[in-house]
C-alpha cells in the first residue's frame, strides 16, 4: 500500500520538498537560548532565533548544530567551545529524559587537546542548552562516532549521562 | 491521549520500515521456566523480536511512553525510543546494532536490546540461536559467574585482572608456587588452561569454581585487591623472599607497608604521547610540562616526606586514564595527585584551580531512580540493592579526603603565586573515578594565555609549583596523621601569665588507627 502510494506520487509533479517538509514538520521561527563561555569563564544563555520543527526530537539536532557555530558576535568563532569540525550526527531523546548526543568530526575523533576548563565548558555548555530548551532533556549522555566515549579531550568523564551544574553558570542566566 | 500518543510512536517506527520484511515467524524465549513462542523478523541482517511478546514472555509488561517504550522485567525498568539505536537502563546505555521498527502497528527491537537491558539490570545472559531461532535467557546469579581473564606486566609488577559478570564472593588461597582463587559460585570459564610468557605468571587453569595461578618461581609473591564497576579481582606479582617452611596457606591481601598515615604517593602527569593535552600560543606541549613537573615533584616529596613516590608515567608515552588510576590502587597508594595545565577560549584566563571528584547529580538521579524502582518492584532484585551499596562505597568513601587535600593545595598554590585564586572545584574528572584514596588534580596555569605559557617554561616558575605543591602535601600529610593519631598533636602555646594552668593537649580526632588512607576513617569536616 506505502509502496504504491509512493509509485503514484512519484506520478504527479512534486511541490519544493523543502516546504512540504516544513510545514510537515510544523517547521516556524523560534527563540532558543545557547550557551557559551563569558568572558567570567562561566556560562550565559545567548537567545537566538532559528527555523525549529514542532518536534522536541526533531528540533534536539538543530539546536546542537546552532550551538555548534558558536557565538553570533564578531569574536565569535574564537569563543567557539567545540572544536570547529565536530559534526552533529544525531541525537535522540529517549524515555526518561536522557538525551543521547552523537558527535564526531576528526578533532573529536583523533583526539582533542586542551584543558580541563575549556572541556567543562564546551560539554556542560551542550547539557545546559539542551536542558534549558526542551523540558524533556534531563540528562545527557555524549557518545563518539556512535559508540560510547572516555571523555571528549582526557578530563571529564562521558561515561555516565551528565545533568546541568548551576555552578557553571552565569547566575543571571540560570 | 495514551492510544494517539502511542500511534505517533509507531508512525515513527513505521518510516523505519519502510524497507518490508525479508523473513519472519515464530521463535523460542527459552527461559529457565520454559518455552514461551515469540515473533521475529529478519531484516538485513538483524533479528527484531516482538518487544510486546518477549516483555510479556519474560514476565514483564511494556508501555509506551513520550519518545518511545518502556520495558519493565523483574523490577527493572529500560526504555527505547523510535528512531534510536539506543536504550537505556537506570544511567546506562544499551547499544543495538540498529534502530527499532514497528511492524503492522507493533514494536520491534533487535534482540540485542534484550540482551543490554537484562545484562545490565538483571544479570541475566541473551543470546540468539540462529539454527534453533531460539532466544536463550540464562540467570547469571550466584549459580554461575562469567571470568575474562586478562595478564599484563606493568613496571616489573605482573597483574592478573579477573573481570566477574557479577559481583561474587571468593577466596584466595596460597599454594607452593600458585595461588587459588576460590570462587563459592560456579564459573564459566573462557578456557581450560592458558600458558603466559611472563615473568612470575606461567599459567592459568579452571576447574569447577578454581581458578589456580600457577607462578614462575617459589618466591614470587602476591597482592590482591577488588575494584568495581564493573566487579574485578585483581591480582599483583612480584619477586619476594622465599618463603620459609610451614608459612601458613591462606593469603590475606594485605598493604605493602602497613604502618598508617600517608607513605605512597602516586604523581600523575597528565597526558602523554600522541595525547598531547592542551597546547599554548608558542606551541608548549601540556604533557612535556606536566612530566618535567612531576619528575621534579616526585624528587621533593621523596626527599622531603621521605615517601615512596611513583609516576604513572616516566617518559613521553601514553597511559591510559583508567591505567593510571589502577596503578595507584595497585600500589595501594595514599595520595593521588594529578598534574596538568589549564586552556581556555578565555585567552586571558589565568591562576590555578584543584579539582576533586563530584558526586554527579546524575548519579544521585539514577541512584533514586534506582531505589524507587527497587521499592516499586514486587520481585525484589537483591543486584540493585549490591549496586547501590557499591555505588556509595566507590563514590562517596574518600571525597572528605580529596576535599582536605585539594584545599591545601589551592590555598598553598594561592599563597605561592599571588595570581587569580580560581579556587577548590568538584568535576567528574575520568582520572580520579576508581581512586581508592584521596585524590586531586590541579590545574598548575593556563598555557592558553601567552603569559602563563612563557612562566610555565621556566624553571623558575616550576621549581615555585614544585615547592608550593611539596608544602601543600606535606600539609595534608601532618593535619591527616594529626587526625588519625599517628602524630601527637602540637601543645597549644603557654597560656598568658594571668593563667595559672595550660591546658591539656586536645585527645587525637579518631580512636581506631587505620590500616590505609581514609575510607577507614571518614571524620566529619
Amino acid at each position: 500500500m506505502l509502496l504504491i502510494a509512493v509509485a503514484v506520487s512519484g506520478c504527479r509533479k512534486k511541490p519544493p520538498a523543502a516546504a512540504n517538509l516544513n510545514a510537515a514538520n510544523k517547521v516556524a521561527v523560534r527563540m532558543v537560548r545557547l550557551y557559551y563561555e563569558t568572558p567570567q569563564m562561566l556560562l550565559a544563555a545567548e537567545p537566538r532565533n532559528i527555523a525549529l520543527p514542532e518536534s522536541a526530537a526533531a528540533a534536539m539536532p538543530v539546536v546542537v548544530r546552532e550551538l555548534m557555530k558558536g557565538p553570533a558576535s564578531p569574536a565569535g568563532a574564537a569563543l567557539r567551545l567545540f572544536p570547529a569540525d565536530t559534526v552533529v550526527r544525531g541525537t535522540y531523546l529517549l524515555p526518561g529524559g536522557t538525551v543521547v548526543v552523537d558527535l564526531g568530526g576528526t578533532t573529536l575523533s583523533q583526539g582533542w587537546g586542551t584543558g580541563s576548563h575549556h572541556e567543562l565548558m564546551a560539554v556542560y555548555s551542550l547539557v545546559q542548552t539542551l536542558a534549558t530548551n526542551f523540558a524533556d532533556a534531563r540528562r545527557v549522555r555524549i557518545v563518539i562516532n556512535g559508540t560510547p566515549a572516555e571523555t571528549l579531550a582526557g578530563h571529564v568523564s562521558l561515561s555516565r549521562s551528565l545533568v546541568p551544574q548551576p555552578g557553571l553558570v552565569d547566575p543571571r542566566s540560570r | 491521549m495514551k492510544r494517539l500518543l502511542s500511534l505517533g510512536i509507531l508512525l515513527v517506527l513505521a518510516v523505519a520500515s519502510i524497507v518490508l520484511a525479508q523473513t519472519s515467524g515464530q521463535a523460542t524465549l527459552r527461559t529457565p521456566a520454559g518455552d514461551h513462542p515469540f515473533t521475529y523478523v529478519q531484516q538485513s541482517g538483524q533479528i527484531y523480536v516482538n518487544a510486546t511478546e518477549v516483555a510479556t514472555a519474560l514476565g514483564g509488561t511494556i508501555a509506551p511512553d513520550a519518545n518511545g517504550f518502556k520495558v519493565t522485567v523483574g523490577g527493572a525498568t529500560a526504555a527505547f525510543g523510535a528512531d534510536s539505536r539506543y536504550g537505556v537502563v537506570r544511567d546506562d546505555l544499551i547499544e543495538m546494532p540498529v534502530p527499532p521498527i514497528a511492524i503492522e502497528g507493533k514494536p520491534y527491537v533487535p534482540w540485542q536490546f534484550f540482551q543490554g537491558f537484562l545484562a545490565k539490570a538483571t544479570s541475566q545472559d541473551v543470546a540468539w540461536d540462529a539454527a534453533a531461532r531460539t532466544l536463550v535467557v540464562r540467570p547469571l546469579t550466584r549459580d554461575a559467574v562469567g571470568v575474562q581473564v586478562s595478564v599484563a606486566n606493568v613496571q616489573g609488577i605482573s597483574k592478573i585482572v579477573l573481570t566477574l559478570s557479577a559481583p561474587s564472593e571468593y577466596s584466595i588461597v596460597k599454594e607452593p608456587q600458585a595461588y587459588l582463587v576460590r570462587f563459592r559460585a560456579p564459573v564459566r570459564a573462557p578456557f581450560g588452561e592458558q600458558t603466559y610468557e611472563d615473568p612470575y605468571i606461567a599459567k592459568v587453569t579452571f576447574a569447577g569454581s578454581d581458578l589456580r595461578i600457577q607462578l614462575t618461581a617459589p618466591e614470587v609473591v602476591g597482592d590482591a585487591y577488588q575494584l568495581e564497576s564493573p566487579p574485578r579481582i585483581v591480582l599483583d606479582f612480584r619477586k619476594g623472599a622465599a618463603p620459609a617452611p610451614g608459612t601458613p596457606g591462606v593469603q590475606q591481601p594485605s598493604r605493602p607497608q602497613d604502618t598508617p598515615g600517608i607513605r605512597t604517593i602516586v604523581i600523575d602527569p597528565g597526558h602523554g604521547g600522541r595525547e598531547v593535552g592542551a597546547v599554548g600560543p608558542g606551541g608548549l606541549m601540556e604533557k612535556d610540562i606536566t612530566l618535567a613537573i612531576a619528575r621534579k615533584l616526585q624528587t621533593a616529596l621523596a626527599g622531603k616526606l621521605g615517601a615512596r613516590v611513583v609516576l604513572t608515567r616516566e617518559d613521553d608515552s601514553v597511559v591510559s586514564l583508567d591505567q593510571r588510576t589502577a596503578l595507584a590502587n595497585q600500589y595501594k597508594a595514599d595520595l593521588f595527585l594529578s598534574v596538568h595545565l589549564n586552556a581556555a577560549v578565555v585567552k586571558d584566563a589565568k591562576g590555578s584551580e584543584t579539582y576533586f571528584l563530584s558526586l554527579e547529580a546524575s548519579d544521585e538521579l539514577a541512584k533514586k531512580a534506582a531505589e524507587s524502582e527497587n521499592a516499586q518492584s514486587s520481585v525484589p532484585n537483591p543486584n540493585a540493592d549490591l549496586n547501590l551499596i557499591l555505588w556509595d562505597l566507590a563514590h562517596q568513601a574518600y571525597v572528605d579526603e580529596s576535599s582536605r587535600l585539594a584545599q591545601a593545595i589551592q590555598e598553598e598554590m594561592n599563597a605561592a603565586t599571588g595570581v587569580a585564586n580560581r579556587g577548590v572545584k568538584q568535576a567528574p574528572f575520568k582520572v580520579l573515578v576508581g581512586a581508592t584514596m584521596p585524590a586531586a588534580l590541579v590545574e598548575v596555569g593556563f598555557i592558553s594565555n601567552p603569559e602563563e605559557e612563557a612562566k610555565l617554561q621556566s624553571e623558575e616558575f616550576q621549581n615555585l609549583m614544585v615547592q608550593t605543591l611539596t608544602k601543600a602535601v606535606e600539609r595534608y600529610k601532618t593535619d591527616y596523621e594529626t587526625r588519625i593519631g599517628v602524630i601527637q598533636p602540637a601543645a597549644p602555646a603557654p597560656a598568658p601569665a594571668a593563667t595559672t594552668t595550660a591546658p591539656a593537649a586536645p585527645a587525637p580526632t579518631t580512636t581506631a588507627a587505620p590500616t590505609s588512607a581514609a575510607p577507614q576513617t571518614r571524620t566529619e569536616r
